[in-house]
């Protein structure tokens, strides 16, 4: 097990050196010049060159890959251009914000969807099974944006339940994590109901029921259980989406985290910013999966890592 | 996109910079009379011992009468607007983007959060737009407008305690043109050369040549009085705990979410405008930070925000017509334009330029695309910035016979599917806007007029830095954005040969037009500036490198129970009278 987890941490290394390369060369494929952003055009062109040269974009973008990469294997991810802080401190500042939503987000998901693929399952075929169904379908096609929007529009405006925008309270977390956890919870939902039909075809299903065990009982020992292996896989993969989907919420519910941050350094053309933020969701997308592969053998005992 | 103390090419954001120029027409709230107001408490008081005294001797008609009187008084003095003012509350505001830094020297951008914790030498009177002193209290000027001598205001002392003297005025500009600080706002300064502090009162500006449009730089957060004491302690990290000599004392920022600030206690140097020179009267401001602009609105409509600045165009007109809330409309010190590239053979020839000028109907913009939330712009200039000049014999009006015969001029025929031709060309051009519903509502309403007259017109819209950089190299045949600051000086940016590759992206260049320009930045009689920049915006429309299209109002709204704001010229909320009372 250990054996696999160094593994598996060492493949961190070409994972994030690759995302390195790719962050740093595509958005300086990308046009829009962030010294001209940072002075609007306005200033002269004696100012600009000044500039240019205190943040090192005059030097080939090699030796400043060099040196970003330098700097990094020092634990230092550079300073921000828009905001002049480091961007290890802007980072740790939303990131809290960013893993408390997708956290949040995962729960909705994981909760919603497992409830409704075993109602679909069970009742397969009936009334609950198709309500379920169509509700996933729903749930994957809304777009978050239009979603959010409509869940402020019922719960902030009209019954003025929740607040419609920040962070401060327990409450203002609820919409974004039900708007960001909705696609996420119909995918899982569908794949929860599909995985558990088959399961329950099984011979041992039919023994458990022989055996004059529970319909719950068996439905949670047995089918649950093994029917969540393709789930889980699914919900590390789906917490990258999250990651994604964050940028968009986040905007939305005026939330203070990583994925603001993210379109704000892109606007700003804050190339420090953008690849410091890149290899962060890279890491967590990488100690994600690492998670979900270890929680494989905790539900599934023929799984071992050795 | 966030503007750069209003010169920013694109939209104004919520809680927009102080940019707008002195301007004609000032938003002024629909409810309350402050003087009324105080006529009424005082009255109240009055009449309440008078009633007790004669309570005995009276009818009980006039004991009626006084009874109905003092309920209406208590009624009065129990509606919005009326009474003394209450201390206390906090006072919500919003913006849709943090500033990128609480330093002056380090931000592109001023935005409301910087007008709250710092104070400038001028400022604009909130009636008249003129300057008049906040931390100077007089100035002269001399030789020619190289020298500016303040005379500083005494006793004001920084929130950390330092007192405000001629060192700090020095220590400010030393900063904020040293190369070192790399601040965005150094060229706004001007030509300066050095500050002399001949007593600790009095700080002395000296430039290597007269600078005409310096007082609409010394009230923009770039000029903004920073602590010598805190520069020296903080260095490069001002901004993560800025130190003004404004009403309110920075507390918090958590960026993202809200900026928290505190009244100053100490705060007695507010300018004479204001009907309270001290401390405000609100504990503190919360400026929440809220991207989504129908967020913020929803927010706004629940009493979540105080303020909403710079309702969104989309929304303005409905929550106008509600009835609910105080408005305050004022037009912004610049507007929109179709800038045409003239080094693309397309708008070469002027005949083609001027043409696009005479077909478009700015009426039309502003009613159908601006939901009259703006005017009709006939120069260059906005009729809200300084210089702007009326009358002017060359400016366009809707006349598309005007525009069709000009095209026929310049040897354009009609072509197969309605559109002109020449050389077998097309007379199309494809324009580039921001993405902004305000911005692509205009390029439609645009493309269906010269429509009519046989011009095609495609519509690109691209994101803010990739605009401003391919523009510079003029990579664009035109664009539609908007421009704003208060001095007709911004022209110089826009036609002046020696800022092609960047500012000009219209890519023009005239050596009269150049001379003008240079003249209007080193004049410092108000007549004689006037009148060149009278002949240059004569001469602008004459060559239509800029097809100037129409001046946007910022619409800003407060709930009913905050009292005495006030939205000046330059759309800046004046909060030192503001309080609260729900």
């Amino acid at each position: 097990m250990q054996r696999h987890i160094a593994h598996r941490l060492l493949q961190l290394v070409p994972v994030l050196l690759s995302v390195s390369v790719l962050v740093f060369f595509m958005i300086h494929l990308v046009p829009g010049d962030p010294v001209q952003v940072m002075l609007q055009d306005y200033g002269s062109a004696e100012q600009a060159a000044a500039l240019r040269h205190t943040l090192g974009f005059d030097r080939p973008l090699v030796v400043q890959y060099g040196v970003f990469v330098w700097h990094l294997l020092h634990g230092d991810l550079g300073r921000s251009i828009r905001t002049g802080r480091p961007v290890a401190a802007e980072i740790a500042l939303r990131l809290p914000y960013t893993l408390r939503l997708t956290a949040a987000s995962m729960v909705v998901a994981i909760v919603l969807g497992l409830t409704l693929g075993m109602l679909a399952a069970v009742q397969h075929r009936r009334f609950l099974d198709y309500a379920a169904t169509v509700t996933a379908l729903a749930g994957i096609s809304l777009p978050s944006f239009w979603f959010g929007l409509v869940l402020i529009l019922v719960f902030s405006y009209y019954l003025r339940w929740l607040p419609p925008a920040g962070a401060d309270t327990v409450t203002s977390l609820i919409l974004p994590a039900v708007t960001l956890g909705a696609s996420a919870a119909a995918l899982i939902a569908r794949l929860s109901r599909s995985s558990l039909l088959e399961v329950l075809r099984q011979e041992f299903i039919r023994t458990a029921r022989a055996k004059g065990l529970g319909e719950w009982w068996i439905l949670y020992r047995h089918g649950l259980r093994n029917a969540l292996i393709p789930v889980l896989s699914i919900v590390g993969l789906q917490f990258a989406g999250l990651l994604g989907g964050a940028v968009i919420v986040e905007s939305v519910f005026g939330w203070p985290g990583l994925g603001r941050l993210a379109v704000d350094a892109i606007f700003n053309r804050d190339i420090p910013m953008v690849q410091g933020i890149v290899l962060t969701a890279a890491v967590i997308f990488v100690a994600v999966n690492l998670c979900v592969d270890l929680l494989y053998a905790l539900v599934d005992p023929r799984i071992r890592y050795v | 996109m966030a503007a750069s103390c209003g010169r920013a090419e694109g939209a104004s954001p919520a809680g927009r910079s102080r940019s707008a120029p002195p301007q004609a027409q000032v938003g002024a709230p629909v409810a309350q009379n402050p003087s009324r107001a105080g006529t009424y408490a005082a009255a109240q008081e009055k009449n309440a011992g008078k009633s007790t005294m004669d309570w005995r001797g009276m009818t009980v008609a006039r004991a009626r009468l006084v009874c109905l009187l003092v309920l209406v008084l208590a009624v009065a003095a129990a509606a919005p607007g009326v009474g003394a003012p209450v201390r206390g509350g906090t006072l919500t505001l919003v913006l849709d983007s943090d500033p990128p830094s609480l330093d002056p020297h380090k931000t592109p951008a001023g935005d409301l959060s910087h007008y709250l914790i710092y104070n400038t030498l001028v400022t604009a009177d909130k009636t008249t737009g003129d300057f008049v002193p906040e931390l100077a209290d007089s100035w002269s000027i001399a030789d020619n407008g190289a020298v500016i001598t303040f005379k500083l205001h005494p006793g004001v002392k920084f929130h950390d305690g330092t007192p405000f003297t001629s060192q700090a005025v020095r220590a400010t500009i030393e900063r904020l043109v040293n190369p070192a600080t790399a601040a965005p706002g150094a060229s706004w300064i001007g030509p300066i050369d050095r500050v002399e502090t001949p007593d600790d009162l009095t700080a002395r500006l000296i430039f290597k040549q007269p600078y005409a449009p310096i007082f609409s730089s010394l009230r923009i957060v770039f000029l903004a009085m920073l602590s010598p004491a805190a520069i020296a302690k903080l260095g490069a990290n001002y901004g993560q705990a800025p130190v003004g000599a404004g009403p309110f004392k920075f507390r918090q920022w958590i960026p993202g979410d809200r900026i928290v600030l505190d009244r100053d206690a100490d705060y007695a140097w507010a300018p004479k405008f204001f009907k309270n020179r001290g401390a405000p009267y609100v504990d503190g401001v919360v400026v929440r930070i809220v991207p989504d602009e129908s967020t913020r609105v929803i927010a706004f409509e629940r009493g979540d925000l105080d303020v909403l600045p710079a309702a969104p165009p989309s929304e303005a007109g409905r929550l106008v017509q509600s009835g609910k809330y105080q408005v305050f409309r004022t037009p912004v010190d610049g507007g929109l334009y179709l800038g045409l590239n003239v080094t693309k053979p397309i708008f070469s020839d002027v005949r083609v330029r001027q043409a696009l000028g005479w077909a478009i109907n700015r009426d039309e913009v502003v009613d159908y695309a601006l939901e009259k939330l703006a005017v009709p712009m006939d120069s260059p200039l906005a009729p809200t910035i300084w210089g702007y000049a009326k009358g002017l014999k060359n400016a366009y009006h809707h006349d598309p016979d005007r525009a069709r015969r000009l095209l026929a001029e310049a040897g354009w025929k009609p072509g197969a599917d309605g559109t002109l031709q020449k050389d077998g060309r097309p007379l199309a051009f494809t324009v580039w806007t921001y993405p902004l519903e305000t911005n692509v509502r205009v390029a439609v309403v645009l493309q269906t007029q010269l429509k009519a007259v046989g011009v095609r017109m495609n519509i690109e819209q691209i994101e803010p830095a990739t605009l401003l950089a391919r523009t510079a190299q003029g990579a664009q045949d035109a664009i539609l954005i908007s421009y704003g600051w208060p001095d007709a000086d911004i022209l110089y940016y826009f036609f002046h040969s020696s800022r092609m590759g960047s500012t000009n992206r219209v890519h023009f260049s005239n050596p009269d037009v150049d001379r003008l320009l240079e003249q209007g930045r080193v004049t410092v009689d108000p007549a004689r500036r006037m009148e060149i920049y009278r002949q240059l915006q004569e001469m602008l429309l004459q060559q239509a490198p800029w097809i100037p299209l129409a001046s946007l109002y910022t619409v800003t709204l407060a709930q009913p129970w905050v009292h005495d704001l006030y939205v000046d010229k330059y759309g800046d909320l004046l909060t030192n009278d503001v309080y609260l009372r729900k």
